[in-house]
C-alpha cells in the first residue's frame, strides 16, 4: 500500500516537525522579552498550516492531536495537554475557514489562527482555574496575535510555497 | 495593502510598548534589589530620581560586598579568616566606624547585642539554613568565642582584628541600618528629598510625602502577620523592626527563632514578640531594635527613658502593645480587634 | 480542492478584515474587563524581578493550589477568595510558608531562595505606604 504508506510517513515527519518546533520554542520563550503568560509565537501552527493547505483537513488534525499529545509526554502534564488540545483545535477550525476566505491570504489565516488559538487556551484556563481572573490577558494576547500570526505567515507564505507536495508524493494521490 | 498591515503592526506593536513602560510621576520612582539576604524596595521621588536609584544600587552592591560573611573577599570574611592570628586587617573608614559603633551598643546594652555571636548562629544553622538544636555543652564552648571585647578596632588608623582564633563576626543586626543610613545620603548627594526606602521590613522615610503629609508605615502583627497592629506616621525617620515571628524553624513541637541572647546561646525569651525602634538614625534603629529585643520589656523602657534619640512600639507575650510617650501622637492603635490593650510608656 | 489563501502571495482586503476583527474583539473586551467595583484585591506574582503571573484573588471561587514554574525550589502558592499564601515550598529557610495568609492590599510575600515576590494589590489603597516588621 505506497499510497497510505506515503501518507503515514509525511504525517510523522510533518508531526515530528511540529514537536520539534514547539520544543525549540519553549527554549526561547517570547515572555522574557514581554512578561504575558501565554504569549509565544507559535511555530508548531506553520505545520497545521502547511499540513490544512497541502495535505488535508483530516491529516492536519491528526497531526496537531499527535503533537499535542506527545508534547505532554515529552515535557508537560496533562493540564498542558488540555492547554494545548483546546488552543490547537480551535486554532485549526478557524484556519480551515479562514482558508475559504475570497481575498485572504495566509497572513490573515494565520492571525486568526494566533487569535483562535489564544483564545483557546485562555478558555481552557478559565476552566482550570475556576475564575475570570485569566481572560484580563486575553486582550493583550490578541493584540500580540496581530504580531505573532503576521511573522507565522510570512513564513508559512515562504513555506507552502517553497515546499509543494511532491517532496510526499501527491501524484499517488 | 501591505503598507496598510505594516502600519497596523507598528502602531500595535506601540500600543505593546506602552504597556510595557515603567510608570513614572505622581507614583515615584521604584527599584527592587536582592541583597543582604533581604529585598530591598526604593522609591524615590524628584527630577533625578532615576539616577540617583541607581547610586542606591551601585552602593547597595558595595556594602554587600563590604559587609557579607558568606563572600570570601569581603572585609568582614577577612577579619573572620584572620581570627587570632594578630594580623591588623585595613578596612574601609565606615566599616571601622560599624564596628565601633557596635561595641558602643554592646557595652551600652551589655548581654544583649554582640556581633561576634556568629559562631553560636552557624551552631543553630541559621546562617546556613540547615537547622539544629545544638547540644548545652557545645554552645558554652561556642560561647567562649562570643564577646565584643575581643573585637579590636583602630578607628583612626581604619582598622581592626579579631583577638582570638575561632572568634567571627556577623552583622547581620546592623548591615540593614548601615545600608539605608548609606543609601539616604547617597541619593540625597543626588538632591532627592523625598522617598521611602524598604529594606526587608527596615522602613526608612526620607522627608515627607510628596503632598506634605507624613509617610504612614504599618506596624505588623507578630501573631497574625496579615494583619497590623498599628500605624506610624514618620517625617525623616526609620522603623525597624525586630521580631522572632519570621525567621524560625520548630523541632519537637518547640519553636526556635533567630535572634539568639548572647548571654545563653539560645534563642532570647524576653516576654517580647516585636520590638519596632523609631529613630531618626536608621542604624541606631537598626540595632536597637535587636538589643532590645534581647533585653525585654522592663530593661528597653529603662534604656528608652535614659535616651532622647529614638521611641519604641513593644508587642508583648501577653497581648499588650506599649508605645513610648513620644509617639503618642504619631502612633494609631489598631489592636484592638486583635485581642491587643494598648499601653502607653511615660518616662 | 485549490485553497484561494494558500496560493496568495501579498496580502488582501480579507486580511485586514481579520485583523480588525482581531482588534475589535481585543477592545471590547478590554472594555468589558474594565475593573466595575473597587473592591479588586490583586496578587503579582514575581520571579526575579519579572512578573511571572497575576491573579485575581476577588475572582477566585475555591481553593486552587498553583504549582510555579521556573522557581531554584519547587513552589505552589494557594490561591482563596481574597487571600494567597506559599503552601508548600523545598526552599531551606521556609520563611515564605510561614509567612501564611496574606490578603490585603500592600502585603507581600516572599520566598528569597527562589527570588519570588508575591504581593497584593487592589483598588482599595491601604491606608499605610509601607509595612515594618
Amino acid at each position: 500500500m505506497p499510497a497510505s504508506l506515503g501518507r503515514l510517513t509525511r504525517c510523522a515527519v510533518l508531526t515530528a516537525l511540529a514537536l520539534a518546533l514547539s520544543v525549540a520554542e519553549g527554549l526561547v520563550p517570547l515572555t522574557v522579552i514581554f512578561p504575558l503568560p501565554g504569549l509565544r509565537l507559535g511555530l508548531a501552527n506553520l505545520v497545521t498550516v502547511y499540513a490544512l493547505c497541502r495535505l488535508s483537513g483530516r491529516e492536519a488534525l491528526l497531526i496537531l492531536a499527535a503533537r499535542c499529545l506527545l508534547g505532554s509526554l515529552v515535557g508537560g502534564n496533562l493540564t498542558a495537554l488540555a492547554f494545548s488540545l483546546t488552543g490547537g483545535l480551535l486554532a485549526l477550525g478557524v484556519m480551515a475557514a479562514a482558508l475559504r476566505l475570497p481575498g485572504t491570504s495566509l497572513f490573515g489565516v494565520s492571525i486568526a489562527g494566533a487569535a483562535a488559538h489564544n483564545t483557546g487556551q485562555i478558555l481552557a484556563a478559565l476552566a482550570v482555574l475556576q475564575t475570570q481572573a485569566p481572560l484580563v490577558y486575553l486582550p493583550p494576547l490578541l493584540l500580540c496575535s496581530l504580531v505573532t500570526g503576521a511573522v507565522t505567515g510570512g513564513i508559512s507564505t515562504l513555506l507552502v510555497r517553497r515546499v509543494p507536495a511532491a517532496p510526499f508524493e501527491r501524484k499517488s494521490l | 495593502m501591505k503598507r496598510w498591515i505594516s502600519f497596523l503592526l507598528a502602531f500595535s506593536f506601540l500600543c505593546l510598548a506602552g504597556c510595557g513602560a515603567p510608570t513614572v510621576g505622581d507614583v515615584g520612582t521604584s527599584g527592587q534589589i536582592f541583597a543582604m539576604d533581604t529585598v530591598m524596595n526604593l522609591t524615590l521621588f524628584g527630577e533625578r530620581a532615576e539616577s540617583a536609584l541607581e547610586s542606591a544600587r551601585t552602593e547597595i552592591t558595595r556594602l554587600e560586598q563590604l559587609l557579607s560573611r558568606t563572600r570570601e573577599e569581603s572585609q568582614i570574611s577577612m577579619l573572620n579568616a584572620h581570627a587570632g592570628d594578630g594580623v591588623e586587617i585595613s578596612v574601609e573608614s565606615d566599616l571601622a566606624g560599624l564596628l565601633a559603633f557596635a561595641k558602643s551598643v554592646h557595652q551600652a546594652l551589655p548581654g544583649c547585642f554582640d556581633i561576634t555571636i556568629a559562631p553560636v548562629m552557624d551552631a543553630w544553622g541559621f546562617t546556613k539554613d540547615a537547622y539544629r538544636v545544638p547540644g548545652e555543652e557545645e554552645l558554652a564552648e561556642l560561647l567562649e568565642l562570643v564577646n565584643s571585647e575581643d573585637l579590636l578596632v583602630d578607628e583612626q588608623a581604619s582598622t581592626a582584628r579579631l583577638a582570638r582564633s575561632g572568634m567571627e563576626l556577623d552583622l547581620g543586626a546592623l548591615a540593614k541600618g548601615f545600608a539605608a543610613g548609606r543609601v539616604q545620603a547617597a541619593i540625597q548627594a543626588e538632591g532627592i528629598t523625598c522617598a521611602m526606602l524598604d529594606l526587608g521590613g527596615n522602613i526608612t522615610a526620607l522627608g515627607s510625602k510628596e503632598d506634605g503629609s507624613p509617610w504612614r508605615v504599618a506596624v505588623k502583627n507578630p501573631q497574625d502577620t496579615g494583619t497590623y497592629v498599628g500605624v506610624l506616621s514618620l517625617t525623616d525617620a526609620t522603623a525597624s523592626t525586630s521580631g522572632g515571628y519570621e525567621r524560625y524553624f520548630e523541632e519537637d513541637g518547640v519553636r526556635y527563632h533567630h535572634i539568639i541572647d548572647p548571654k545563653t546561646g539560645a534563642p532570647a525569651q524576653s516576654g517580647l514578640l516585636s520590638v519596632s525602634v523609631i529613630s531618626p538614625d536608621p542604624l541606631l534603629a537598626d540595632a536597637l531594635s535587636t538589643a532590645l529585643f534581647v533585653a525585654g520589656e522592663e530593661e528597653a523602657l529603662d534604656y528608652w527613658r535614659q535616651s532622647e534619640d529614638f521611641e519604641l512600639v513593644l508587642c508583648t507575650q501577653d497581648n499588650r502593645v506599649v508605645v513610648t510617650q513620644g509617639l503618642e501622637e504619631s502612633f494609631r492603635f489598631d489592636g484592638e480587634e486583635l485581642g491587643y490593650t494598648y499601653e502607653i510608656a511615660r518616662r | 480542492m485549490r485553497l484561494p489563501a494558500a496560493e496568495r502571495r501579498r496580502p488582501g482586503p480579507g486580511d485586514g478584515i481579520i485583523a480588525a476583527l482581531v482588534i475589535a474583539a481585543a477592545v471590547v473586551l478590554l472594555l468589558l474587563l474594565r475593573p466595575a467595583s473597587g473592591d479588586v484585591l490583586t496578587a503579582t506574582v514575581l520571579l526575579d524581578g519579572a512578573q511571572v503571573g497575576q491573579y485575581d484573588l476577588s475572582g477566585v471561587e475555591q481553593s486552587f493550589l498553583l504549582p510555579l514554574e521556573g522557581t531554584a525550589y519547587p513552589v505552589v502558592i494557594e490561591l482563596q477568595p481574597g487571600r494567597v499564601r506559599v503552601a508548600e515550598s523545598g526552599c531551606p529557610s521556609q520563611d515564605c510558608v510561614h509567612t501564611g495568609w496574606a490578603d490585603s492590599p500592600g502585603e507581600q510575600i516572599i520566598c528569597l531562595p527562589n527570588r519570588l515576590v508575591i504581593s497584593l494589590s487592589g483598588t482599595d489603597h491601604p491606608d499605610f505606604d509601607a509595612v515594618t516588621g
